[in-house]
């Protein structure tokens, strides 16, 4: 009977779309903002429409605890499919063997071209192979408040001494400081432009020299004797130091793009930047990297490449870094960059050449996650010496 | 003559049926099993683990230690300063709680208008979440914006700003203070219901006698709540002794090692060093040394029980 035929035809029919529609894959993707209006929901819609068949979970994980909730639930085997990733964290992800190669996805996919130059070389993995794509960058810079520099005749200062010249001469206490130091979690990259610039290296007699030790007690000075940071110092992060600035409690202080944007809503015109000083000859500021990966263990690895890859291009990314406040790592979207005030996006251009990433080995994430922190803060608060805590610090790179 | 007739026992009792028999142990079981499972089961793989050299991000170097990752604990100066900070922690923390408690408790014992409102508003402290009071108080101490010290500074009080949880000889008693403050209305509200569980013809009887007020306090009130302190301030130093997320929230256990305690060290090495082989051993380690108070407390649930 045909309208049986038609009956049969039309649930077969049925069944396979609910089929192929059980079969949509879905990528679980992790990432963390911390702007709170992120438009990712825009980004996730845009690709599913792009892309029916594919589902994403995106899911914002706090950045306190990023990697160790990376960590453990990649060794528990729920890890996420893709997330982003920092190099630092490439040394440990690789020994886990959590990372997938996408070395030959990359050169298959028409968007490298647009990459910034250089970016892919420096995302490199020791063993040689490409496990991460960029996705932001950031160098970090000295903010200063320009309004107060010209009322104390002041240049913004280009070297150490200069620096530490101006940050005595605005520091009123206990009102303003010449400088906001992050002492708490997170200071390690304040820290190496006074201390990695002058020689210090994190390896095995890398931090005990005598130069390396003067570096750093030359640092801790400004808090002891100087008096130029304020005391809350060993216990500020991100949103201490940045809280003081806006305030008008600190003049100078150490951050990148990311937070240009709230500085001028909260200061206008009186907030400005350049790179950080130069001390003692030599010139080292962190480049805050960003990547995606996709992860070994995962059982979509297209699905979740197809997902990375997308919001690496041109406008996506755009879209991406309109949320972090960072830097795009397109060519195309550099050429028309409108989310930042001009002044700090010199600033982070003219900070990039002598712009470095942390080595690349297994001792360095200990070192970001709790080693310096500890020791930065037993050496301001005069538990121990800056030798002592140099000391400890190359330990974990002895090993 | 009568015959007193006794009522004859019967000589056979009859079993309940099986099923009966089996029915409270049919009823336990659920909640046993889930206990096994989500408390046995994980304290078991703690000990294992604890002997073992295992770091996560080295899966395969993970061997077996014995008692070596108890060795190196013993010889952990940081381990020995965790530990007299967990004294201080749980020695000033429960009797500043109790105490504050008890002033509230009477407080609120005693009539006046409003009375109900009163009693609802303290509980406040008790309800938040711990990471809401610990960023909470983490503004009100910062020595930039925070409120504590504006105030000082408004009183004279201080001439600068004090760095309260930056000052590695404060930051602990900073801590100290804003659990106190978290932790009171628990043994208010316990209190309260001791009091109100003592007879007015005491303290009528009392006051006939002539007694003072303080003596009233001393010899009705006090025995009056007893119990309830003791069952209270167990269950406290336990909860006290564990709690690690407002110092987590607060300092992370710095500056340096200055408010570290033993739970929280043993979650920075497990978490964020992802040295779990150490890490568990400093929660065995704690374990024992805390189930010495949690013994205390069962004994007493337990005499509670049989009488």
């Amino acid at each position: 009977m045909s309208y049986f035929k038609k009956l049969t035809m039309g649930v077969a029919i049925g069944a396979m779309l609910a089929a192929g529609a059980a079969q949509a894959e879905t990528v679980r993707f992790w990432y963390h903002f911390d702007n709170p209006e992120n438009p990712m929901a825009d980004l996730v819609a845009k690709f599913e429409t792009a892309n029916p068949g594919i589902t994403i979970e995106a899911e914002n994980v706090p950045w306190n605890s990023y990697y160790d909730t990376l960590y453990t639930s990649l060794v528990g085997g729920n890890a996420p499919d893709a997330a982003m990733v920092k190099l630092f964290a490439q040394p440990r992800l690789v020994e886990m063997g959590a990372l997938e190669p996408i070395g030959e996805r990359i050169d298959a996919w028409p968007a490298k071209a647009d990459l910034l130059d250089n970016l892919l070389e420096l995302n490199k993995a020791q063993d040689g192979q490409h496990y991460y794509l960029p996705i932001q960058y950031v160098a970090l810079y000295l903010y200063y408040r320009a309004d107060l520099f010209e009322q104390a005749g002041l240049k913004p200062p280009a070297t150490c001494d200069e620096f530490r010249d101006a940050a005595i001469k605005l520091t009123k206490a206990p009102d303003t400081y010449g400088f906001g130091l992050r002492g708490g979690k997170g200071g390690w990259d304040q820290w190496g432009a006074f201390v990695l610039s002058q020689g210090a290296e994190l390896k095995p007699g890398g931090l005990t020299s005598d130069k390396a030790v003067a570096a750093n007690q030359w640092l801790i000075d400004l808090f002891q004797k100087d008096k130029v940071i304020p005391p809350s110092a060993p216990n500020d992060g991100f949103q201490e130091i940045t809280g003081a600035f806006k305030s008008g409690k600190t003049a100078m202080t150490i951050h990148h793009i990311g937070s240009s944007n709230d500085m001028v809503k909260a200061l206008g015109d009186k907030v400005s930047a350049v790179p950080v000083p130069e001390c003692g000859g030599g010139h080292w500021t962190s480049y805050g990297d960003e990547s995606l990966a996709v992860f070994s263990a995962s059982e979509a690895k297209d699905a979740a490449w197809k997902w990375i890859s997308f919001l690496a291009e041109g406008e996506n990314n755009v879209a991406f870094n309109k949320a972090t406040g960072q830097m795009t790592v397109t060519q195309s979207g550099a050429a028309n960059w409108k989310l930042h005030e001009r002044r700090f996006v010199d600033a982070t251009v003219n900070s990039l050449p002598f712009a470095k990433v942390l080595p690349q080995n297994t001792a360095t994430s200990e070192f970001v996650n709790t080693a310096w922190q500890i020791n930065m803060q037993q050496a301001l608060t005069g538990q121990i010496t800056s030798k002592q805590m140099m000391e400890q610090l190359e330990g974990l790179f002895a090993q | 003559m009568s015959t007193v007739v006794t009522p004859r026992q019967p000589s056979v009792v009859i079993a309940p049926a099986l099923s009966t028999r089996l029915m409270p142990y049919a009823l336990l079981a659920p909640a046993f099993l889930v206990t096994l499972f989500i408390v046995f089961f994980p304290m078991a793989q703690a000990i294992y683990t604890s002997f073992f050299d295992l770091i996560l991000w080295k899966p395969n170097a993970s061997r077996f230690v014995g008692f070596g990752n108890y060795i190196k604990l013993f010889n952990d100066p940081v381990f020995w300063t965790a530990l007299g900070h967990t004294a201080v922690w749980i020695g000033l923390t429960v009797p500043l709680q109790m105490g504050l408690g008890l002033i509230t408790a009477l407080l609120l014992n005693r009539e006046f208008p409003w009375r109900g409102l009163a009693r609802a508003l303290i509980i406040i402290p008790w309800a938040l979440p711990s990471v809401v009071i610990a960023l909470m108080w983490r503004w009100i101490y910062d020595p930039n914006t925070g409120v504590l010290n504006d105030i000082l500074l408004h009183l004279s009080i201080i001439q600068t700003a004090v760095p309260w949880l930056a000052d590695p000889d404060l930051a602990l008693y900073a801590i100290i203070a804003t659990l106190t403050w978290q932790g009171f209305p628990f043994f208010a509200v316990m209190i309260l219901a001791g009091l109100q569980g003592i007879p007015r013809s005491q303290y009528e009887a009392a006051s006939i006698d002539g007694a003072s007020a303080w003596r009233q306090f001393r010899h009705i009130t006090l025995p009056g709540i007893a119990p309830v302190l003791g069952t209270a301030g167990l269950l406290r130093v336990i909860w006290v002794a564990n709690s690690m997320d407002v110092i987590f929230v607060m300092t992370g256990g710095g500056p340096g090692y200055a408010t570290h305690t033993l739970p929280l060290y043993a979650f920075v090495r497990a978490r964020q060093n992802l040295d779990f082989g150490y890490g568990t051993a400093i929660a065995v380690t704690f374990t024992l040394l805390l189930g010495v108070v949690v013994a205390v407390y069962l004994m007493r649930t337990m005499r509670e029980v049989e009488r």
